[in-house]
């Protein structure tokens, strides 16, 4: 189960660190006649970095959009002790449950800067106030790289960039857990491994995250628990069997 | 040279209005994914619903405007959650451009039928907002509700763009019309804005509708051809470049005029014979690719 992480540096996600920041019960998703998530229970603490692993297409997209209200489905979400409205992304949003989604989803003919100040949509709808708040500008000073590509079109940004986008607008929405989905889905060995380094700056911070990942070597370097999902079912999150941060055994062992 | 620059000038009356109809089209397709086929008729709502009042009531020209208007935007926002919610967002959803296509046909019908029942089937019009005769320069005419229509569709042009660009709000519906559900994860509520705009672009038209019908007077089916040039407007813009709509539609407007000198019984044969000599020499303008034989 969710234990705290020695070492973990109180940041803007750890106030009241070891409360429970998402519990999630008997959770199923649907397309038509496809059942995409059978039964998803576990629950994750504040202030942890928590690994969603399991083969491609076995459900985890679809248990992080319905918990981000996304999509419909059945079950229970709480989030920092509320019940989560079904279907409602935006109740989500504006209690700080964040997804960087997979592929992205930025907004192709704005620019980057643009992008992140959208993040900020949920806390404000003032562009002032988001273009001034020290938490838009920390959202880029985690990612130097987009400095000089503020006025640049985020279409033509490449795939790690995009990427860097994505997270700068997800952080940009004070976030106080985040859910972050394949960030390193097509992108080159030399760009995921920058964007890991940032997911581990996140972790430093003491954020809570929920990182979806089909590789899980590469999860297990930065997460300290696991959420295991096959076949549509996940399983309760567990600290890795192997001692120690690194995953390739712990890898071996899913 | 007077004739050309008079031809102009009731060109560029008439196609502020394709444009500002058009860029209605194209925002409201952009936010939402609704083609509202209506757009024209509520024009003509508020042209003959602000003169009915006016005439039935007695209650004085800005009393009857503030009612018709008002009139329109409460019908119009109901529609929105009564029929286009539903639609889009409920449990048997029916998120195909026909269905909503035909749900805002079913509405032009329904506003031109009510217009018939109301207004008759006489050639109306509320009292102009800028009476007296045209004003004349340079040896040019305009008709004063053409000036207006000119600077209404300048001041709602410029006052979108900036909303656009200086609002968070604006760029918050710029990116509902770039990525839905990249619009749902920052948590924008696209339908507050697809009802919000449902409400303004009816609204809008029916201010136009108030401005321009004093020029030529409007009957119920009027809305019909107003809009379907503000949807070839917006078609030729791809339906989602706004900018582009606002051009076509003054240049619909130009070229209606212009038309109009050399043969005012084939005007609109003329019309849409180049529109579509203009498709079928480039139908990338509609947002088509074609497919060449290799």
């Amino acid at each position: 189960m969710a234990v705290s992480s020695p070492g973990s540096e109180r940041g803007p996600g750890a106030a009241g660190a070891g409360d429970t920041a998402l519990a999630v019960r008997d959770l199923q998703v649907a397309y038509g006649e496809f059942i995409a998530v059978e039964r998803a229970t576990f629950s994750v603490k504040t202030g942890h970095c928590v690994a969603m692993i399991g083969p491609n297409g076995n459900g985890k997209s679809s248990i992080a959009t319905a918990v981000a209200g996304l999509i419909a489905s059945r079950g229970r979400v709480e989030l920092f002790g509320e019940l989560a409205p079904r279907g409602d992304a935006v109740w989500a949003v504006k209690r700080g449950l964040i997804l960087v989604p997979e592929r992205r989803r930025l907004f192709p003919q704005m620019t980057v800067h643009d992008n992140i100040l959208l993040g900020c949509y949920g806390w404000t709808q003032s562009l002032r106030r988001a273009q001034r708040d020290a938490t838009t500008e920390e959202a880029i000073a985690l990612f130097p790289e987009l400095r000089s590509r503020l006025k640049q079109i985020a279409g033509t940004l490449s795939g790690g960039q995009q990427q860097m986008t994505a997270l700068a607008r997800g952080l940009a929405a004070r976030p106080k857990a985040l859910i972050i989905d394949e960030p390193c889905l097509g992108l080159a060995e030399v760009v995921a491994r920058r964007v890991y380094a940032a997911l581990a700056e996140l972790k430093r911070q003491g954020r809570t995250v929920i990182l979806i990942e089909e590789n899980p070597v590469r999860a297990l370097e930065i997460c300290d628990e696991v959420i295991r999902v096959e076949r549509g079912i996940a399983y309760e999150a567990s600290k890795p069997s192997a001692p120690g941060r690194g995953g390739a055994s712990q890898a071996a062992t899913l | 040279m007077s004739t050309w620059g008079n031809l102009t000038l009731a060109g560029l009356t008439a196609g502020g209005m394709y444009a500002v109809f058009a860029l209605c089209f194209v925002t409201l397709f952009r936010t939402a994914g609704v083609l509202n086929l209506a757009v024209g008729d509520f024009a003509m709502l508020g042209a003959l619903g602000s003169d009915y009042v006016l005439e039935t009531y007695h209650t004085g020209f800005a009393a009857a405007i503030a009612i018709s208007l008002v009139a329109i935007a409460v019908f119009s926002y109901a529609y929105d959650r009564v029929v286009l919610r539903p639609a889009l967002e409920g449990r048997r959803s029916t998120e195909t451009i026909v269905v909503i296509f035909f749900f805002t046909f079913a509405l032009s019908f329904f506003i031109e039928g009510v217009g018939k029942n109301l207004f008759g089937v006489d050639v109306r019009s509320p009292p102009p907002l800028w009476p007296g005769p045209a004003l004349s320069f340079w040896g040019l005419h305009l008709e004063k509700a053409g000036a207006l229509v000119m600077i209404l569709a300048a001041v709602c042009g410029i006052a979108f763009a900036a909303y656009l660009r200086f609002s968070l709000r604006g760029k918050a519906l710029s990116a509902c019309g770039q990525d839905t559900f990249g619009a749902r994860v920052v948590g924008i509520r696209q339908s507050q804005y697809r009802a919000g705009m449902f409400t303004a672009m009816a609204v809008l038209a029916a201010i136009f509708g108030i401005v321009i019908s004093p020029i030529t007077g409007f009957v119920y089916t009027t809305g019909g051809t107003l809009g379907l040039f503000g949807l070839i407007g917006a078609a030729f813009a791809a339906f989602n470049r706004p900018g582009r709509a606002v051009i076509v539609g003054l240049a619909i407007g130009l070229a209606e005029s212009y038309l109009g000198e050399f043969s005012t019984q084939y005007q609109d044969t003329l019309l849409y014979g180049a529109l579509v000599a203009i498709i079928l020499i480039r139908p990338q303008i509609l947002g088509i690719n074609p497919i060449r034989a290799a």
